[in-house]
């Protein structure tokens, strides 16, 4: 592309086709984010659960808050080796959905220090939420569908009792984060190709 | 009638530029290269050109070590865009 002037119609035609083509670029590693925090919720749910279990000891449940603190220390290194390009509206509501879920899951979590609250159920609704309408603005289904799992996965800490219910958490959350994440980087690239 | 074609726009690499920063809501250098496909150089130039013009904000930061040059479309760039855009609908319409 070059200082030239053009004619109308070659006008109009760039416009659409610059339009169209950075439209595109945009979707590639949105994944990222949710592999981070659901692979950290996973794998921190299994550590406490072990823990738990065999020592017995529920001091252990501070490890809960090694979520936030691994999920924003692999958020801050993702966001400084992938350098995002351009933004779109769509990037900045997405990032304003998480900002508000992940203020949300701390103020809970904070409260759960102090008072009794059913923190599983709680971070399954307001999780789920972000992942669904996450999925819901971006139209991708696997997100939508495992962000509604994920909510209606707010009753499982009432069947399921006893410490078994934090590696179910763990489990769903690798179902309902991971499993999307992963497709959608895989989509991402295909469409690289 | 026909509506005067804004000559800030009528070039094609600054019509590119503001086509893409009006599609995203900001983009970088790198990014604004790899779409137009032109040289950093006449990137440069055509920026600092909408840049004056108040069709643009350009921000300067970096990223480690390496500067980055983010690129923002101003309400007046729309304005002017949309402008532009309506003055080549009445030329289409008076040639069809």
């Amino acid at each position: 592309m070059e200082a030239k002037n053009l004619n109308e119609k070659e006008s109009l035609e760039l416009i659409s086709q610059m339009i169209r083509n950075s439209r595109l670029k945009l979707e590639d590693g949105n994944g990222i984010p949710f592999l981070i925090w659901g692979y950290t919720t996973f794998f921190v749910s299994l550590l406490v659960f072990l823990l738990v279990n065999t020592t017995g000891d529920y001091h252990y449940f501070w490890f809960w808050f090694l979520i936030p603190v691994i999920g924003s220390t692999g958020m801050f290194i993702s966001r400084k080796s992938i350098v995002k390009h351009a933004r779109n509206f769509i990037d900045r509501v997405i990032g304003n959905i998480w900002f508000v879920t992940g203020i949300a899951a701390f103020l809970i979590s904070f409260c759960a220090i102090y008072f009794q609250i059913p923190i599983l159920t709680t971070m399954f609704l307001i999780m789920g939420m972000g992942t669904a309408l996450t999925g819901l603005v971006i139209k991708f289904r696997p997100l939508i569908i495992s962000g509604f799992i994920g909510m209606a996965s707010c009753i499982v800490p009432f069947i399921i009792q006893g410490n078994e219910q934090i590696i179910v958490f763990g489990v769903i959350y690798l179902a309902m984060m991971v499993i999307p994440g992963h497709i959608l980087n895989y989509k991402g690239k295909k469409k690289d190709v | 009638m026909f509506k005067e074609l804004n000559p800030i726009l009528h070039s094609e690499l600054r019509l590119g530029i503001m086509s893409i920063l009006l599609s995203v809501e900001e983009a970088d250098f790198v990014f604004i290269r790899e779409e137009t496909g032109a040289t950093a150089g006449n990137i440069s130039v055509q920026i600092e050109k909408l840049s004056e013009a108040g069709y643009i904000e350009v921000k300067k930061g970096f990223v480690g070590k390496r500067t980055r040059t983010v690129c923002k479309i101003t309400e007046i760039g729309v304005d002017a865009f949309e402008e532009y855009v309506e003055a080549l609908k009445s030329y289409l319409e008076i040639n069809r």
